[in-house]
């Protein structure tokens, strides 16, 4: 495998990121970094604000402060719909299906931002279940039809960077391969993927970085080549 | 032509007539279907926009000389510009708060718009021509079809149907169905949502000013034209659900028929016909005709204290409530005892109504019913029984509660703005009766009502007696209410109103609750407002009008929602305000329809409640400043859902 590492400029770079849901205070001055192509992993405990990361760049947080520079773009104040227009896109971790929608609608729903998205076929391809079960509404799908329906329906839009939260939450194990080959195939495309997660051998598979987070802070970086020497430390912060 | 032709004809001509106002009704709750849809909000403004749009048409015609067709384009577009300014600086700015307030704003806003109207153009009706091309009639045999009315039901038939294809069937309907489930995660995929609900709010009102505009010939053009029809149509939407684009539609039409159909049959009853079907269908489907259970479950309760509920112990309640009664008595020798009785009834009225919305958090639109009905009985009672006055008070009071025990017993199974909804579709009901019964006097009310001897001693005619009199009843009353609120049946309500999943998991039958308060604000309401029979001798149809319902939302509101001198302190307001006001016709109206806008938007805890707010934060800095490590204040809002 080459090493992706220094494959290119940075995509993504967080400073001094603080959140807030309503009076409470989230996020303590994240800083992370993501290179174009990198996939990087947000490993940490419940409620160590690793989803909260994922909605602040996404501009779906109302309050926050600090720096999210995307492309060069400061989107620290700016609208979720404009930040999604930099060709970024959001799933969120209880996967955002629209129950009033087929899933042929929930796949069309967002809107071509960017050239270069992946086509219908190239999408069915990708996850054959989706194309058996397109006129089923939305919430009718099992939790990992709509797991892919929900990562697929954002590769449409051209975005090339995803943030992902808790793909494999919840689902089969037979389905977490199918997620993982999935993203596994989208990396080897040129995706930027940001993926937080609980399980950090899923993490291990397909991750370049894994940034630690706890209390809303990166409290450790550690590269997917050294995660095997530093398992013990891994466990002391992931622990409960 | 024989009796049989005219009865057929007869008959037809009365389903067109319910065939055109249900057009109009499934026009109108489209749209706000619509709103509530993207936007959360009841549009309460929605019959005053509808009446603008029939304003604006005759307007365009006598001062420009623009006719119907050009005004059937125009029309919509200037009143969905103004509705678009509307939700971009004001309707936006509550957005995040509980739907209460985009009623309360609305109702404010309609309040507002009507009253201006009204300065400027006088109530009278204005008579809008038929463009030439629409006149005349076609025949089909000794049936008449008026051209005009055929136009109508073709053009809103085709005006739904495309609205509804757009919803159902396009990529830009796809965007407002998912952004009606989950507004951030379509904004999310680069969709410019606030553009978007600016938008459709423009258009659910320009669909109000179409009708309005499709109305203009057929009804005269008047101020007050859309404010009776919208509570039609509210019952129609709880009928309907406002869940489904083509149940509002087809409730719309339907009801429309079935009230034409009452006027041939029962013609009694075809002002109430509506009202009746949506009782029976909250008993037998709560979640309307076209509403699936997932639709009950997204009207959660409304909570609307924006503070913890100032409660007071003792002591506390001794030194207000001491003073308070102290200037009580002292008032009437300084100021105009009137004016004095009509505040404390107004007070009291206003106690019942914050029983019911700041204690158990149900907003009741309809609390006019108990107010006027109690005065209704009461004058009943006295003028045409000969009772005395008391026993015409308890009556009045019976009365209420009765009217309240069948109210609540329907209203309870919807929550929310549906509930809202649904007491002001009830209270409309009461008001067609005092309208229409044979004992209420229709227009004129029951007039002169004898005010006779308390007890058979004490001569009510002497006016200081009668100060004291209703000193006491509404201090009792208020008494009352302190006793229920500080009960353990209070608590149980404020913790309905905090977590009503909570309250039921912990084993209480909320909806027995919920109905015990409601009977008792009810029966409260009842007594404020047969005092005030007793005080004014005049029971009306003002007292029974939904604007009754909303003068006593706008006291508590203005007062402080869930607090206990806020009723007091906002009647006397509102009271004085309307009484200084009175020379000056319609301002009355839009002053009213201003300070709700203004307490919605910046002012949600009412004078009593910023007051107690400020005195709390200048309690936490005294505190700070002693250096003794202050309690974590519950920010204020976070009671809210």
């Amino acid at each position: 495998m080459p090493n992706r590492i220094d494959v290119g400029e940075k995509l993504l770079k967080v400073r001094d990121l603080h959140g807030w849901y309503g009076e409470s205070h989230v996020l303590h001055g994240m800083n992370l970094d993501v290179g174009k192509g990198e996939v990087v992993t947000l490993l940490g405990r419940n409620g160590a604000g690793k989803s909260t990361t994922l909605k602040a760049i996404m501009g779906m947080l109302a309050k926050r402060s600090g720096s999210v520079r995307l492309r060069d773009s400061e989107t620290i104040s700016m609208r979720s719909d404009n930040i999604a227009h930099l060709g970024v896109a959001y799933c969120p971790e209880d996967r955002g299906i629209f129950a009033s929608l087929s899933a042929a609608e929930n796949l069309m729903l967002p809107p071509t931002l960017r050239k270069g998205g992946m086509s219908i076929d190239d999408i069915y391809s990708l996850f054959p279940n989706l194309r058996e079960r397109h006129n089923a509404p939305g919430t009718k799908l099992s939790g990992g039809e709509q797991q892919m329906l929900a990562i697929a329906r954002i590769l449409r839009t051209g975005s090339d960077f995803l943030l992902l939260d808790e793909p494999t939450e919840g689902l089969a194990p037979v389905i977490v391969q199918q997620i993982e080959e999935a993203l596994k195939r989208l990396r080897a495309t040129g995706y930027t993927i940001i993926l937080v997660e609980q399980n950090y051998r899923f993490a291990s598979m397909i991750a370049d970085l894994h940034y630690i987070v706890e209390n809303g802070r990166v409290v450790d970086r550690v590269e997917n080549h050294s995660l095997d020497g530093k398992l013990d430390v891994l466990k002391k912060y992931l622990s409960v | 032509m024989s009796f049989a032709d005219i009865h057929v004809s007869y008959l037809l001509s009365q389903l067109l007539v319910g065939l055109i106002n249900g057009a109009f009704y499934a026009m109108l709750s489209l749209g706000l279907a619509i709103i509530f849809g993207l936007l959360n909000i009841i549009n309460m403004v929605h019959g005053a926009q509808y009446m603008m749009g029939a304003f604006i048409a005759y307007l365009l015609l006598t001062l420009l000389g623009i006719g119907y067709w050009p005004a059937l384009v125009l029309v919509p577009l200037i009143v969905a510009g103004l509705a678009m300014a509307l939700e971009r600086f004001v309707l936006k700015r509550i957005s995040h708060l509980d739907h209460l307030y985009g009623l309360l704003l609305t109702l404010g806003l309609t309040l507002l718009i009507e009253g201006a109207f009204r300065q400027g153009f006088g109530s009278t009706g204005h008579p809008y021509q038929i463009p030439a091309l629409l006149r005349g009639a076609l025949r089909f045999g000794t049936v008449v079809l008026p051209v005009y009315r055929a136009w109508i039901i073709v053009a809103s038939i085709g005006v739904c149907a495309a609205t509804w294809y757009v919803i159902e069937r396009t990529r830009l309907g796809s965007y407002l169905r998912a952004a009606k489930e989950n507004a951030p995660m379509v904004q999310a995929f680069g969709v410019n949502v606030p553009r978007m609900i600016n938008l459709t709010y423009g258009f659910g009102a320009g669909l109000a000013a179409l009708t309005g505009v499709f109305a203009a010939p057929i009804y005269q053009v008047s101020p007050q034209m859309g404010s009776d029809l919208i509570i039609v149509v509210f019952a129609v939407v709880v009928i309907g659900g406002l869940g489904s684009i083509s149940g509002a539609i087809m409730s719309g039409f339907a009801l429309g028929l079935i009230e034409g159909l009452t006027k041939i049959f029962y013609p009694e009853a075809s002002n109430t016909i509506i009202f009746l079907i949506m009782m029976l269908v909250l008993l037998v489907r709560p979640a309307g005709i076209f509403g699936s259970i997932a639709t009950i479950a997204v009207g959660h309760s409304i909570n609307v204290a924006t503070q913890r509920s100032r409660e007071l112990d003792r002591a506390a309640f001794l030194k207000i409530a001491i003073p308070i009664f102290v200037v009580a008595c002292a008032a009437p020798f300084f100021v105009f005892p009137v004016f004095l009785m009509e505040t404390l009834c107004f007070a009291l009225f206003a106690c019942a109504f914050n029983l019911l919305v700041g204690y158990a958090g149900l907003l009741s639109f309809g609390h006019a019913a108990f107010f006027g009905g109690g005065a209704y009985i009461t004058a009943y009672a006295i003028q045409a029984l000969g009772l005395p006055p008391e026993i015409g008070i308890l009556l009045g009071v019976a009365a209420a509660s009765l009217v309240g025990l069948v109210f609540g017993w329907v209203s309870i199974r919807r929550q929310g703005i549906y509930f809202a909804m649904t007491t002001l579709a009830l209270a409309q009901m009461i008001y067609f009766i005092a309208l229409q019964a044979p004992f209420t006097g229709g227009e004129d009310g029951i007039q002169h009502v004898a005010r006779g001897k308390l007890f058979g001693i004490i001569d009510l005619n002497n006016t200081m007696a009668l100060y004291f009199v209703v000193l006491t009843i509404c201090g009792a009353g208020f008494l009352l209410f302190y006793r229920i609120i500080h009960s353990p049946f209070g608590q149980i309500l404020k913790a309905i109103r905090e977590n009503e999943p909570r309250t039921v998991s912990l084993g209480f039958n909320v909806n027995r609750y919920k109905l015990l308060a409601f009977v008792l604000s009810a029966a409260l309401a009842g007594l404020a407002g047969s005092t005030k029979l007793i005080v004014f001798q005049i029971a009306t149809l003002t007292d029974v009008h939904w604007s009754m319902s909303g003068q006593v939302v706008l006291m508590t509101l203005l007062g402080g929602l869930g607090t206990i001198t806020g009723p007091l302190v906002g009647a006397f307001l509102v009271v004085a305000l309307e009484n200084y006001l009175a020379p000056f016709g319609s301002w009355v109206s839009i002053i009213q329809g201003a300070v709700f806008v203004v307490c919605v938007l910046s002012f949600r805890r009412g004078i009593v409640g910023e007051i107690g707010a400020a005195f709390k934060s200048l309690g936490t800095r005294d505190r700070r400043k002693n250096k003794i490590v202050p309690q974590r204040q519950r920010p204020a809002d976070t009671n809210l859902r």
